[in-house]
């Protein structure tokens, strides 16, 4: 079946929307990040290099927080891919499915940081 | 006040040089506080650091600061930048740093600021002087205070300046010259700013020959107000001067966005690599590696770029970094990853690039934070020996919108990963300068160096900048000396 795109986008832009906690979870405010995964941590190198200079750190800057959204690994996913808004789309050319994979597991650390 | 009576030393040596801030009408300042500065609370107790590492303020009541030196018997000295800004205006100064806070003069510059930053090296201050009147200078200046020009007139009166300097383990000393524009157009943004009306005749300079797509942007003729018509504009070309396809542009030394160094004597620039928009930071890694912090595109202008992130590099000598057709590896044409919304994608304005495209950076900042002066930790005992330390001067309004403030913090960067920490930022609900805030924390942290010892780092803070008709206005004795050291580790 073809997914429905406006549905899904319309989805994404719900779970978005969902914000919890202080967004504000950098080392000096919460103690480091311990990230328990090599895949997290590769995810952290690749966030750096492609996500961190709009969502600085998960925080708002350019772009909206990240790290205070409970969006599932599939809402992270389909954001990148299709860009929705004023986000940039990354093809697989520029981030893989498995570097994809490693960014989402480390925003998950990064969530579950408090 | 006409725009073009404004001269802006000082901020523009940074991203700096269109002010209006972020959110104009947010901005608060605070309000009388202690007898040092009228508008500047100081409480190291409002910036959060990771545990064990403490902030103190050193020296405070310091007009527009920039940089940060030690003596070889460990003295504290700084720069101030100057300004002049209608009928306002304040010296670039160099100034001792007494234990106690209190400052004397060594030296003072004229109106060619803005000084942005000095280091100490066989006995010598080395200043770097912006050069908004009369082209940039490295000043060397005695402990008496007498000061001696070792080469002047850099292509720097433009939105950004003459930077740094730094001493290499070659002896030489290192400095970098900012572009005159933001991506290689001259326009609207520059009229503005204040330095097309006086200086038409300027434009960006190449370090090496090129050969221009022969991309031109139609503006309005801003130099002949009343004379209704258009004009068009090509890269490395004067205002209202138009570019055909593979025109030839020769390269020469001194030029703009470039990283350039002299002998401890003077004499010739020597390039050491180009392709930079605003390199601003400079500092040799424990291993003698020579990084550089890039103050990226804005969205204003004739060629707007969206989205580019600060970069920290490590320079490779000679090699060309990307501007202005790059953004560390993307080239800014292709797809709509640098097209600002509403507006068109920038279009390539070199026909060829050298034979190298740029090398991947070493670490990306948040897209607008000012990322500025920074130093290596060489010390165990401060810790993260080999990582770099960042100042970061925070967003200002003609960069472009932002949707929480970036910046006005001290980054903590490992620079084999690119991975990068907030290392100093302000407590508070959200991120920010201490005005806006209302806390006594950080402000606009412009330099990050460490003392001889390498267990404390100062922090340079520019102060607080207010904006309004006149563009950005800095607030006389508003900046701040900030030192970070490390409790000690009990064993
Ligand atoms: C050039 C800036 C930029 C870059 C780089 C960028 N984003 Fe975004 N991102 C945005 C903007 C802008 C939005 C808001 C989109 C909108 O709603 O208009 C956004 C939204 C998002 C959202 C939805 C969050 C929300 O609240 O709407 C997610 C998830 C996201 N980005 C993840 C990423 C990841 C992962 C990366 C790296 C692979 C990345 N972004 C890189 C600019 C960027």
């Amino acid at each position: 079946m073809k997914p429905n795109l406006t549905l899904l986008t319309l989805a994404c832009i719900l779970v978005f929307q969902f914000g919890c906690g202080a967004a504000r979870k950098s080392e000096p405010i919460s103690g480091s990040l311990k990230i328990e995964s090599q895949e997290a941590s590769l995810g952290e190198e690749l966030f750096m290099r492609h996500c961190n200079q709009c969502h600085p750190g998960g925080e708002a800057g350019l772009a909206p927080s990240l790290n205070d959204k409970p969006a599932p690994g599939f809402a992270i996913k389909f954001q990148v891919r299709n860009g929705i808004g004023a986000m940039p789309v990354f093809s697989e050319n520029q981030v893989s499915g498995g570097e994809l994979d490693a960014i989402v597991s480390y925003l998950v650390f990064l969530r579950d940081h408090k | 006040m006409r725009w073009n009576r404004a001269k802006i030393w000082v901020l523009i040596s940074l991203v700096i040089a269109f002010p209006a801030c972020y959110q104009v009408s947010g901005y608060r300042t605070v309000g009388p506080i202690g007898p040092v500065s009228p508008i500047r609370f100081v409480n190291p107790g409002d910036i959060v650091l990771p545990e064990g590492y403490l902030i103190e303020a050193v020296a405070r009541g310091l007009t527009c600061p920039t940089g940060v030196a030690f003596d070889d018997s460990g003295e504290i000295y700084i720069t101030e930048a100057g300004y002049s800004i209608g009928e306002m205006s304040a010296a670039p100064r160099l100034l001792h740093v007494s234990g106690t806070g209190e400052v004397t003069e060594v030296a003072s510059g004229a109106e060619n600021g803005p000084w942005t930053g000095v280091i100490f090296h066989n006995g010598f201050f080395y200043v770097a002087e912006g050069g908004q009147l009369g082209g940039g200078r490295i000043l060397r200046i005695d402990r008496n205070g007498v000061v001696t020009p070792l080469i002047d007139e850099l292509p720097s009166r433009g939105d950004y300046h003459t930077n740094g300097p730094v001493a290499g383990p070659d002896g030489y000393i290192y400095f970098t010259i900012g572009t005159y524009t933001n991506s290689g157009i001259v326009g609207e943004d520059n009229y503005k700013s204040g330095w097309l009306g006086k200086f038409p005749e300027l434009h960006d300079i190449p370090c090496q020959d090129v050969v221009l797509a022969g991309e031109n942007y139609t503006t309005e003729n801003f130099l002949a107000p009343g004379a209704r018509g258009e004009v068009e504009t090509g890269a490395f070309s004067p205002f209202g001067v138009r570019t055909t396809k593979r025109q030839a542009v020769d390269g020469r030394i001194p030029c703009s966005g470039s990283v350039l160094r002299i002998g401890p004597d003077g004499g010739k620039a020597e390039l050491v690599a180009w392709g930079f928009r605003n390199p601003f930071g400079m500092a040799f890694s424990p291993h003698g590696q020579l990084f550089v912090t890039e103050n990226q595109f804005e969205m204003r202008g004739s060629r707007p770029v969206f989205g580019a992130g600060d970069l920290l590099w490590e320079i490779e000598p000679g090699r060309w970094y990307g501007w202005p057709d790059f953004h560390g590896t993307n080239p800014v044409d292709v797809g709509e990853r640098y097209r600002p919304p509403g507006k068109g994608t920038p279009r390539s304005l070199l026909a060829e690039y050298p034979s190298r495209l740029p090398p991947r950076p070493a670490a990306i900042f948040a897209v607008h934070s000012s990322t500025a002066g920074f130093d290596f930790s060489r010390n165990p005992d401060f810790g993260h020996v080999g990582q770099a330390f960042v100042a970061a001067f925070g967003n200002t309004p003609t960069a472009g919108k932002v949707l929480a403030p970036v910046g006005y913090k001290i980054f903590r960067v490992n620079v084999q990963t690119g991975v990068t920490h907030d290392f100093a930022v302000n407590r508070g609900k959200t991120n920010g300068p201490a005005s806006w805030l209302s806390t006594g924390g950080l402000e606009r942290p412009l330099a990050a160096r460490f003392d001889p010892s390498g267990a404390a780092l100062y922090v340079v803070d520019f102060g607080v900048l207010k904006y309004g008709r006149l563009g950005a206005v800095p607030q006389h004795g508003s900046g701040v000396l900030w030192r970070i050291t490390r409790k000690p580790v009990l064993q």
